[in-house]
């Protein structure tokens, strides 16, 4: 194996016996790294702590405290927990071996020992150590990467929602890692009418943030006020089906007249609008025919609209999947049938508390098992 | 999830058991992929042990779809439970790729 070790990695010997250690040290010279010795167990734990060398050579026979003891010292303490230990000893038991390999040391050197040997496993740990960092530190910068995407993700979501006549709203998105491809916006048009877009990107983190970014981004970029559902969303699946594979989106749009109390509707691969009648005290799927997610391939068909007329008391939902499909460590999904009930719980008088109702409820479902898709939800009551 | 091919008189049978989803979707890909490196233009998806289908899923069958639109070819998805075909169905993929009850009957639609 190629010698890349540094003369900032260090090694620190441990032995009670000066000759021991001094043979170890004229062995270890010529490997590259600074060496540091400690003649006692607590001096050992005191250099360790302080030095955070890259490797520690070990004895176990030691007066004051035993290299066993020093081991499961060194990887209780966070700072000391992920140095490497190999334990050198003239204890050449297997059982000897097997417990200083439990306590968490990565290799056991028997005395007396073959210089060559030493260092062969001297570089082979401090190659496995270095990579080891190698990937942790990319791990950090990759994931520090992705929460800056988070942060500015979280910025093209609006700030506030707007305040409509006679219809009160509350949102709720989270991800599941950091960035998601989960989307939803509103927007006033002229007359008392308002433009609602939820829309869900396949996949998640990164790939799926820039999908929802892209979404965010052509809608805003709507060249006239977006009245028709259908046309919103050919606009938006002729531009996404340029960048989108082999991804997709799904999208549902649905323009709400404050007026007349209407919601017309258009769905590509969203879930069903769910809707809470309050005269019947019943909630159900709104069925309305939609058109295949977009970014696939243009529409050649006419896009559907699905008009209702909402009473007040009535709750208007939309969702993505990451809710519907949220799952317990059984395995089994949450499913639509599910998220009806909380949708209807009386006691609710905000469209928060709708909100907190329908996540109490999932969270009861999943127990701890994380969510593995981010989740978005847009709720409006009509007064 | 358990994926299964094979070619019998020049189709090739793709057959999908337990749960298409996130995590088992890019073996899936790969195993999909690979069927289809030959030369056939005739796909059959036999989903009747399918149990779950996410979007992740759908992805992948939408991409071998996409691949014999541009063979020209046929491909079916056959036998989906009902909980699959809703799915299947709510999110509009039913316009994009031919779904038939059983398997006898995807034969008979990529032999016509």
């Amino acid at each position: 194996m190629e010698n890349k070790n540094s003369a900032t990695e260090s090694i620190l010997l441990v032995d009670d016996n000066p000759t021991n250690l001094q043979v170890l040290f004229q062995t270890l010279e010529g490997v590259g790294c600074k060496l540091l010795i400690a003649k006692n167990g607590n001096g050992a734990l005191a250099i360790a702590g302080k030095a955070r060398p890259d490797l520690i050579l070990l004895d176990i026979m030691m007066p004051d405290i035993d290299g066993y003891e020093v081991c499961r010292q060194l990887k209780t303490a966070p700072a000391t927990a992920g140095i490497p230990v190999i334990f050198l000893s003239a204890l050449g038991e297997t059982e000897d071996k097997v417990k200083g390999l439990k306590l968490g040391a990565v290799d056991y050197i028997t005395k007396p020992f073959q210089p060559d040997e030493v260092i062969a496993r001297v570089n082979t740990h401090l190659t496995i150590h270095r990579l080891k960092r190698e990937v942790e530190n990319q791990k950090d910068q990759l994931e520090h990467e992705l929460e800056v995407v988070s942060e500015v993700q979280r910025k093209l979501l609006p700030k506030k929602l707007p305040e409509i006549n006679g219809f009160k709203l509350a949102a709720h998105y989270e991800t599941s890692r950091y960035a998601g491809g989960d989307y939803y916006d509103i927007i006033e048009l002229s007359e008392n009418r308002w433009g609602f877009l939820i829309a869900d990107a396949e996949g998640h983190s990164a790939p799926a943030a820039v999908l929802m970014a892209m979404t965010c981004a052509l809608f805003r970029a709507y060249p006239d006020s977006p009245d028709d559902p259908a046309a919103v969303l050919h606009y938006l699946n002729r531009h996404l089906c340029k960048v989108a594979e082999p991804s997709f989106m799904t999208a549902l749009y649905a323009v709400y007249d404050a007026g007349l109390q209407t919601m017309r509707i258009a769905r590509a691969g969203q879930p069903l609008p769910m809707i809470y009648r309050a005269s019947e005290s019943k909630a159900f799927e709104l069925d309305s025919p939609g058109v295949y997610p977009l970014g696939i391939e243009p529409y050649e068909i006419e896009i559907p609209v699905t008009e209702i007329k909402l009473m007040p008391g009535d709750r208007f939902l939309v969702y993505t999947d990451g809710l519907s499909e949220r799952f317990n460590a059984a395995g089994e999904s949450y499913g639509e049938t599910r998220l009806l009930k909380p949708l209807a719980t009386a006691s609710a008088s905000t469209p928060q508390d709708v909100i907190a109702a329908i996540m109490a409820d999932v969270e009861q479902f999943a127990l701890d098992h994380p969510a593995d898709d981010d989740q978005a939800l847009l709720l409006g009551i009509v007064e | 999830m358990e994926i299964t091919q094979q070619e019998e008189n020049g189709i090739v049978s793709i057959a999908i058991k337990g749960r298409l989803d996130a995590d088992s979707s890019p073996e899936a890909e790969k195993v999909v992929k690979q069927a289809l490196e030959g030369p056939t233009t005739r796909v059959l998806f036999n989903l009747g042990a399918l149990e779950y289908l996410s979007s992740a899923g759908l992805r992948v069958l939408l991409s071998a779809a996409k691949e014999m639109r541009r063979r020209e070819g046929k491909i079916v998805l056959c036998a989906l439970n009902e909980f699959v075909k809703e799915i299947f169905e709510v999110s509009g993929f039913q316009s994009l790729i031919p779904i038939t009850d059983s398997v006898e009957s995807g034969i008979e639609v990529l032999s016509s």
